[in-house]
């Protein structure tokens, strides 16, 4: 409950948050607090320097573009994001961000915390993979865009490096999305869950069967479950579900998801 | 560190260590006993305040966070000790037994009813969800909230 | 849809009562809680106070060879440190209430030579701040020699399995067989033999919000310590700590106000508080402990685990119930805290709710490397009486019957009250049938096939389930010979003092340390229907002090007894203090007898002639600052301490039979749950909970503990458990993993009442909270009813019914 000693910095500027972390090996950003505050607090992870995101206005808006395309500042809240008139051409993002948690975590957790923890068990990194986001990165080698299928790639770990920050995610325009889950009680934490986007195909991301969501395509709704047992998935048991449970689960809200995508 | 903070309306200036969380520094630090800690993973909602408009857990944000912030806590709700309709509502439809989690909930339903004075019984739910009750089942807050909404 | 629709039936005729008591008053309590001006424990602070923090051992078991807290030490700012060698120095291990071989183990206030959990406190650590503690307490160095851990009670009595408690030579603390009537007569007469081989209750229990925590303070130049806590039984603690710490009760000076949620899991601190105690001696400084919420899952008060194994039921084919025989297993985890009195607080409701007489228990409690069992509301009973309502779920399935028929047919009537079960204890009064009609009316019941129909038609699977429980209350703690009969400990009291200040004011002080149930105002109530005044007039002093004198042996809030022992001793102070009132109002007005004169508007006044009236402040004043001229004889001093103490006798400890508890709340709760057969996930669409316990003193606060008992349960049975890896590592030490119900959670709730007075207590009052568990049985029998297959647990995640669907289509 009570953190290890830790300096605090409160950059005024994106490039002065790249200083900082780049000048600091044991300095970590600090989005909405949600994940990283308990992390420190369990002190399973006790950064040297915490470097304050918050109120960076470049980290923040939500942007419309002519072609449909969104561009979200990764400081974004989930309560911004949900109340955000841009962000409902694509629906499904303020939908699943309404079902995070609470209203006190929604108001200050951001999207750009959300990926960028990387908890197996989140919802946004299956639905970026889905939806096809991009995500951008910005360290002392300049700026790079990743496609969300190459941004996660460990448990809690992900494409930006020591020194970087994720600022945008661009999310291309489209509408026919899904997401399932089975949760720890109402609103709670994803025993399973499972994002799809139809664009001809569709697309289906697994969350919380891997250390990375799963990325699968079939044909039609009905080909999804096919394709979810090809995929020889092998998920972790814990006390929420057994590994065969699991993959049962992804097998069923992978499908629920790609019907759900289908059918708008 | 300095942390300067407003709270119910009087400023207080202390230096505190990066790594103090709020709900300790007002505690702690500011005497503001009224806001409790029932975790120690951001689950419970015990902790819960209006920061600069806005409810938050602040068992997770450092103090230094809230520097130059204006944060609303129970102590702040009834001006002069008498209660306030929200507050007379909870005794009215026995809200609360131990009391532990109710300036929480006062928080997180005072919030609510800002936003939204006519929230529906599924929006209060989803208003108070942040908000853990081990003693009344949470039917009693969500009627006592119902009562004051317009 | 909260209806709290509240149908009361009373079945005998009584008395329209005029007055305070049946009424929903609103509570006292109330207003220093809303506005932040509550005293919780942590909200305490005393200048130079040091904060505590445990060093906690990370292994289910080792052997501890090596501690050194010199590093910890030399840190500015920190205080001291107390380690396992110095407690084992310093104080005696606690008192055992078990027999051999669990009277054999030593218990003491940190771990010494071993650690037997993960969680279990090895060192405590002093510093300036709560960070400052923290941090240092991470250069205590702790040497370990890890053992295999023992965590299947099932097998903790195996010949290769370790031993945590060489002193008992293994892992069996206790055991004993009950077995009344003739189990043999009642299985002959069987027309079949229904076998159920291995029923489980789950660990779990009710996460209070606010966890335990102490400040203690000691007086050095009397000896006595000051502790402020939130332990919910100071009667217990004291008796617990004063030998172990070789002084006189006296120096323990327990101080609660506001606690934040006990539900029996606030009753074993005595360790921590007595590491506090040594602490503040020994750095000559107030310490202050608080648990921090992982500490609490980690380490206090888990209910009891229990697994009902080769259960033989005797039954007729029409579904009359005539006995059973079953070897009940308890899962103690590492100390015997409360225990082994668990493994006979189940015999206070051994038949269940039914009139089966020949009943045969074999009890067996083990030692496992797991946080150590202590009660839990519905301690004890509600393990059982889940069993009870699993039998006759099970029976009924096996037979073909509606088990709402099983039920009624064996249900104990209400003609046959007060009743006397096989092992003596006696039922006071209810109708258990009555309550089953009114809460199938709630549910609807009739309609349920059709809304199971429509139900499957959007692809789910509808279920109904009955849970019927009985809260016992006021304990005789002469139960406690059934464990051992060395023990000395029998019958139950609680006090309360009453007193008319010297102006006039009326001032309660209760032995009680409520956690929200509302004595302050309940006690105003019953105060204030004696003295014929207003409840506002009342003062009842919030929380417990024991240097008030106030309190008894058995002084606290716990075992759903208040409304009996609390509000009896309330009772008997303020009649006392009432007689008094005319005595000395009969003298001042010349000699007038008591019988001739009434309480009334603040004051005491002849009847026949109103106008002699003398305010209760002038009594006051006369009795405390003007009493001269007063006649000689005149006993009277309006302070009045009353001791309440229930009927009982010593149960007989050769048979095991005798009354164990005064009064027998009823529970009959209704779920209906829906399924999604693809998932295994479900929820309950529908709840009903029909309450009775007597007389209700306050039916608002009645009901508000018979909704928290509902939620509780509904969280037991479908998220909430305490699950170890195989080398003993809690797997839910936090509110992220052990998922307790929020708002979004809770079903629609219908809720009614009965009264069925008790006719062995002074308000006919029955004492309630705990509930029995009924949510819990009743979510099983829905899960039963709508998948099909035998439940045989009673903690169903969604997992679990998913396989439960599934076995039951192979």
């Amino acid at each position: 409950m009570l953190l290890r000693e830790v300096e605090y910095a409160k950059p005024e500027s994106v490039a002065e948050a790249l200083e900082l972390l780049a000048a600091n090996d044991g300095a970590r950003a600090l989005a909405g607090g949600q994940t990283l505050v308990n992390v420190m607090k369990a002190r399973a992870a006790s950064p040297d320097m915490l470097v304050d995101l918050n109120g960076l206005e470049e980290l923040k808006g939500i942007e419309l573009a002519g072609d449909g395309t969104l561009s979200i500042g990764a400081m974004t809240t989930y309560s911004e994001l949900m109340s955000s008139a841009e962000a409902k051409a694509r629906p499904i993002l303020g939908e699943v961000a309404a079902t995070i948690a609470d209203v006190q975590v929604r108001n200050r957790g951001t999207i750009g915390g959300n990926v960028c923890s990387n908890d197996p068990t989140n919802h946004l990194p299956p639905l970026m993979v889905a939806v096809g986001a991009r995500m951008t990165i910005v360290g002392a080698g300049g700026e790079r865009e990743v496609a969300a299928e190459e941004f996660f790639l460990g448990v809690y770990l992900t494409a930006v490096g020591p020194g970087e920050l994720l600022t945008r995610i661009s999310i291309p325009a489209g509408k026919k999305d899904g997401f399932a889950a089975v949760t720890l009680g109402a609103e709670g934490t994803c025993i399973c869950n499972a994002a799809a986007s139809v664009n001809g195909a569709v697309r289906v991301a697994l969350g919380c069967v891997d250390a990375v969501p799963v990325v699968l395509t079939a044909e039609s709704p009905e080909e999804v479950a096919d394709a979810v047992r090809a995929a020889s998935l092998m998920p972790p048991s814990d006390v929420h579900a057994s590994s065969e449970y699991r993959i049962h689960l992804a097998e069923v809200l992978a499908t629920r998801a790609a019907q759900e995508a289908a059918g708008r | 560190m300095d942390a300067t903070v407003t709270v119910n309306g009087t400023t207080y200036e202390r230096d505190v260590e990066p790594r103090k969380l709020l709900i300790h520094f007002l505690r702690d630090d500011l005497d503001l006993t009224g806001s409790h800690i029932g975790c120690d993973t951001g689950n419970c909602g015990a902790c819960s305040v209006i920061l600069d408009g806005v409810l938050v857990k602040s068992c997770m944000l450092l103090a230094v966070q809230a520097n130059g912030a204006n944060i609303e806590t129970v102590e702040g709700l009834s001006e002069d000790g008498e209660l306030t309709p929200l507050q007379q509502a909870f005794n009215e439809h026995h809200a609360l037994q131990c009391g532990y989690c109710t300036p929480g909930m006062l928080m997180s339903a005072t919030a609510l009813l800002r936003e939204n004075p006519s929230p529906s019984e599924d929006e209060i739910k989803r208003g108070l969800q942040g908000n853990i009750c081990r003693c009344t089942g949470y039917w009693n807050i969500v009627e006592a909230v119902k009562s004051v909404a317009k | 849809m909260t209806q709290a629709s509240e149908t009361t039936l009373a079945p005998a005729p009584v008395e329209v009562q005029k007055g305070w008591a049946g009424q929903s008053v609103k509570r006292k309590e109330d207003k220093r809680l809303l506005q932040g001006e509550g005293v919780f424990v942590d909200d305490i602070k005393r200048h130079g106070m040091g904060y505590l923090h445990f060093v906690r051992s990370p292994y289910a078991h080792a052997h501890i060879t090596r501690v050194d807290v010199s590093a910890a030490e030399a840190i500015d700012g920190v205080y001291g440190t107390l380690t396992g060698e110095e407690v084992a120095a310093l104080t005696d291990p606690f008192f055992q209430i078990s027999s051999v071989p669990g009277a054999n183990i030593k218990d003491f206030s940190l771990a010494v030579g071993k650690v037997r959990y993960v969680g279990e406190p090895v060192v405590a650590v002093v510093a300036e701040t709560r960070e400052l503690a923290r941090d240092a307490s991470e250069l205590v160095e702790v040497d370990f020699e890890p053992l295999a851990a023992v965590v299947d009670a099932r097998t903790a009595q195996d010949s290769d399995t370790p031993v945590l408690h060489d002193d008992a030579g293994g892992n069996l603390m206790w055991s004993g067989l009950y077995s009344w009537g003739d189990l043999d007569a009642a299985f002959a007469e069987a027309d079949r033999v229904v076998k159920i081989p291995e029923l489980h209750f789950h660990r779990f229990n009710s996460t209070p919000l606010e966890c335990d925590g102490a400040l203690v303070e000691f007086n050095r130049g009397v000896g006595q310590w000051t502790i402020h806590t939130n332990n919910q039984f100071p009667g217990f603690a004291a008796i617990m700590m004063g030998p172990a710490m070789k002084v006189g009760l006296d120096k323990l000076r327990f101080v609660t106000q506001d606690i934040g949620g006990g539900f029996g899991n606030k009753i074993t601190s005595h360790p921590q508080l007595v590491v506090c105690c040594l602490l503040a001696r020994k750095l000559n400084r107030p310490v202050q402990w608080t648990e921090w919420r992982t500490d609490f899952h980690l380490s206090m008060s888990h209910g009891n685990e229990r697994w009902f194994q080769d259960t033989e039921v005797a039954v007729k084919d029409d579904g009359t119930l005539l006995g059973f025989r079953t070897k009940a297993l308890d899962d103690a985890g590492a100390w015997l805290r409360y225990e082994p009195l668990g493994g006979v607080i189940w015999a206070q409701v051994t038949p269940g709710m039914y009139r089966w007489r020949h009943i045969e228990l074999d009890f067996t409690q083990v030692a496992t490397n797991k946080a150590p069992v202590s009660p839990n509301r519905g301690y004890s009973r509600m393990q059982h009486l889940w069993f009870t309502e699993r039998v006759i779920d099970i029976v009924a399935r096996e037979l073909g019957l509606d088990p709402v028929e099983v039920r009624k047919k064996n249900y104990i009537r209400a003609e046959d009250m007060p009743y006397e079960t096989p092992n003596g204890c006696v039922y006071d009064s209810g109708d258990y049938a009555g309550m089953l009609d009114l809460a199938l009316e709630l549910i609807d019941y009739g309609a349920i096939p059709a809304k199971r129909a429509e139900a499957e038609a959007r692809g789910k699977r509808l279920g109904v389930g009955i849970g019927s429980t009985l809260d016992s209350g006021t304990n005789n703690f002469g139960q406690s010979r059934l464990i051992n009969p060395e023990l000395q400990f029998s019958g139950n009291n609680e006090v309360a003092t009453v007193k008319l200040d010297i102006f006039g004011e009326i001032v309660v002080t209760l032995g009680t340390t409520p956690q929200g149930q509302g004595h302050e105002t309940t006690a105003a109530q019953v105060v204030a229907d004696i003295l014929n005044c207003s409840v506002d007039d009342v003062h009842v002093r919030a929380g417990h002090d024991s240097y008030w004198n106030s309190h008894a042996g058995f002084s606290g809030t716990y075992a759903s007894q208040f409304a009996v022992t609390g509000l009896s001793a309330v009772k008997g102070a303020t009649d006392m203090l009432a007689a008094e009132i005319k005595k000395l109002a009969g003298a001042v007005f010349g000699g007038v007898p008591p019988e001739a004169l009434e309480l009334a508007d603040g004051g005491v006044r002849i009847k026949e002639s109103p106008d002699a009236f003398l305010p209760f402040m002038a009594c006051g004043a006369i009795v405390n600052a003007n009493n001269a001229g007063l006649p000689e004889d005149l006993d009277v001093t309006l302070n009045c301490r009353y001791v309440y103490r229930p009927p009982f006798e010593v149960p007989d400890v050769e048979t095991k039979k005798g009354n164990l508890t005064l009064t027998y709340a009823t529970q009959i709760h209704v779920a209906v749950v829906e399924i999604d057969p693809e998932t295994g996930a479900y929820e309950i669409v529908d709840y009903a909970a029909v309450d009775d316990c007597g007389k209700r003193i306050n039916p608002q606060i009645v009901e508000g503990q018979v909704m928290g008992a509902t939620a509780q349960a509904i969280g037991a049975a479908i998220h909430e458990t305490y699950e170890y890896d195989e080398d003993g590592n809690l797997l839910t030490p936090n509110f992220y993993d052990y998922h307790v119900p929020h708002a979004l959670d809770m079903p629609p709730l219908a809720t009614g009442a009965l009264e069925s007075p008790s006719p062995f207590t002074p308000l006919g009052t029955k004492g309630m909270g705990e509930g029995g568990g009924a949510g819990i049985h009743a979510v099983c029998a829905a899960i039963q009813d709508a998948t099909g297959a035998i439940v045989t647990d009673s903690h169903n995640p969604y997992q679990r019914v998913w396989r439960l669907l599934h076995e039951a289509q192979a």
